[in-house]
């Protein structure tokens, strides 16, 4: 009955995709993080035995609760049997060896705080520097949200066995690099915190930015960077939250606008002609509480100005009506932060809403290093329609065909199409 | 902080002769004493043990076999703790439900520290 053992299996994924994580996380501090692996697939195998069984004597009262049991008896099977097959490092792999402190250590280590605080120093293992950065993606996807393979592949236009290979690397750096399964302090905590974020954006952009590939899947990573990061907003070891609740700002913020940036037909739309309408309210408030909290601590970063940027669009009526002094302001400011091409670019956008085409094609010709900018697609149009309001609809158009012989995703072309019709 | 070991002693296997009830309210009563000292991080570990085994005594080893319930006071296992000096150990040993049930000793042994070596 393939039927009913996929809508079982589709629950499963639904109902525990959460859990997962907090298991795996749970079972990571037990049997130590070079064994990260064999705690996924105690929880993989406390799934399989959910659908086995409920396949027939259907879903239980309390479906939660039946896959934490059959995963802490799983794993004290494993200290126990398996003892001497590996080291365990963790004092909680010793208590679950004897009969005296088993019980209190499946206790103590299932206390909502603890769960939290494992899911917490999940992040960071997952994402350690000593961890390539789509390693590190790949893997917080993996272990910390539950995705499978096929899922990670489809979300990032790649092959499922080149995500295996990723998984498989990232496992192997952290054996290699013998990382704990802790959360640092103190200074080294601050550096950590600024990879990890930077991590979680990253995942937050690659949902946020694809410009093909599966909407629904792609919103779910946006959903899942925001949940992330809010795990860590709620961690009380962390006790600078600033630039965490700037990232949450900036990240919950740009989610409101995301069903709006394509229409019926997977087009893109740019921010000038989305229907406002179907920004959502509830991301845009939460995000504004989010920046609120962001400023409780005198240190703004990128994340701030990035978030306010955010702000002032989320909360203008309309393209004409955005209050773009503010925001070239804010450029301006992080300009001298992150003098990057790309956010050169994006000032001088804001540039020629306040002073003019003409003033912004000044300011874009004096970018330096064009390197990155030649193959991003938004420098071309950018730069056309600053060409086409100034009067130039040759140079404009040649701008356009340019940027269309780029090695470009799926619905790119028919937008600059839309555009040279328009010109 | 210092580490401890404390070890019980008990007349005899001080399980047996009680009912399963009075049983299930004792391990009940354990269960709560070792979580708390988990929560607060002092327990290194602790493990009951078996009532079997052998001592060996002297030069010449001999052995004299177990099992020790008959013996006047038996090790029937031990906790290792962290504590901030032996008071507090003393007290952590106190509270040990061991005591609700019989007469029972706690020795309470520092473990010996090693500065390192220069």
């Amino acid at each position: 009955m393939p039927n009913t053992e996929s809508s079982i299996s589709n629950k499963i994924n639904h109902l525990f995709r959460y859990e997962y994580g907090k298991l795996v996380s749970v079972l990571t501090k037990t049997f130590g993080a070079s064994h990260m692996e064999l705690a996924e697939d105690v929880v993989q195998d406390a799934m399989l035995d959910a659908l086995n069984q409920w396949e027939y004597k259907g879903i239980p009262d309390n479906p939660v609760g039946w896959i934490y049991k059959v995963a802490k008896n799983k794993a004290i099977n494993i200290v126990n049997r398996e003892k001497y097959k590996r080291l365990y490092v963790s004092e909680t792999a010793q208590h679950l060896q004897s009969e005296w402190t088993m019980q209190p250590a499946l206790h103590h280590i299932f206390t909502d705080k603890e769960i939290a605080d494992d899911q917490l120093r999940m992040i960071f293992t997952c994402c350690h520097p000593a961890i390539s950065q789509d390693s590190q993606v790949a893997l917080t996807l993996k272990t910390l949200c539950g995705f499978s393979i096929p899922e990670i592949s489809n979300a990032f236009l790649t092959s499922e066995e080149n995500i295996h290979k990723r998984l498989v690397r990232a496992r192997k750096s952290i054996k290699v690099a013998k990382v704990s399964f802790e959360v640092p302090s103190g200074k080294a905590l601050e550096q950590r915190m600024s990879s990890v974020l930077e991590t979680i954006y990253l995942l937050f952009n690659e949902g946020y930015n694809a410009s093909s590939g599966e909407d629904l899947i792609r919103f779910e990573l946006c959903e899942e960077a925001i949940r992330l990061t809010e795990i860590m907003a709620q961690n009380d070891n962390i006790v600078n939250k600033s630039n965490v609740y700037a990232l949450l700002a900036l990240m919950t913020l740009n989610a409101s606008r995301f069903k709006a940036r394509t229409d019926a037909h997977n087009n893109i739309v740019s921010l000038k002609y989305q229907e406002r309408q179907h920004w959502d309210r509830v991301l845009i408030n939460r995000g504004l509480t989010y920046l609120e909290l962001s400023t409780q601590q005198n240190n703004i970063g990128h994340y701030h100005i990035l978030a306010t940027i955010s702000a002032h669009h989320c909360t203008a009526t309309s393209f004409e009506t955005t209050d773009w002094k503010s925001i070239l302001a804010l450029y301006d400011h992080l300009i001298s932060i992150d003098n990057s091409s790309i956010v050169q670019l994006n000032r001088v956008i804001a540039i020629s809403e306040v002073h003019g085409a003409k003033m912004a094609l000044n300011v874009l010709d004096t970018i330096e290093d064009t390197t990155v900018l030649s193959g991003y697609l938004p420098y071309y149009t950018t730069k056309a329609e600053l060409h086409f309001k100034n009067n130039e609809k040759n140079v404009a158009r040649k701008l356009l065909n340019q940027a269309l012989n780029l090695p470009l995703k799926g619905n790119s072309k028919l937008l600059i199409n839309s555009i040279l019709k328009k010109y | 902080m210092q580490e401890f070991m404390l070890f019980i002693k008990t007349e005899g296997d001080h399980l047996e002769n009680l009912s399963p009830e009075e049983q299930q309210a004792h391990v009940q009563k354990i269960g709560n004493y070792i979580g708390g000292l988990m929560q607060s991080g002092k327990l290194k570990s602790a493990q009951p043990l078996q009532m079997n085994g052998v001592t060996i005594q002297g030069k010449q080893g001999t052995l004299k076999d177990g099992p020790f319930n008959e013996s006047k006071e038996v090790i029937v296992g031990y906790f290792h703790i962290v504590a901030k000096n032996l008071e507090e150990a003393v007290d952590i040993a106190r509270a040990n439900p061991v005591f609700d049930q019989e007469e029972a000793t706690i020795e309470i042994r520092p473990i010996k520290q090693m500065d390192g070596i220069n």
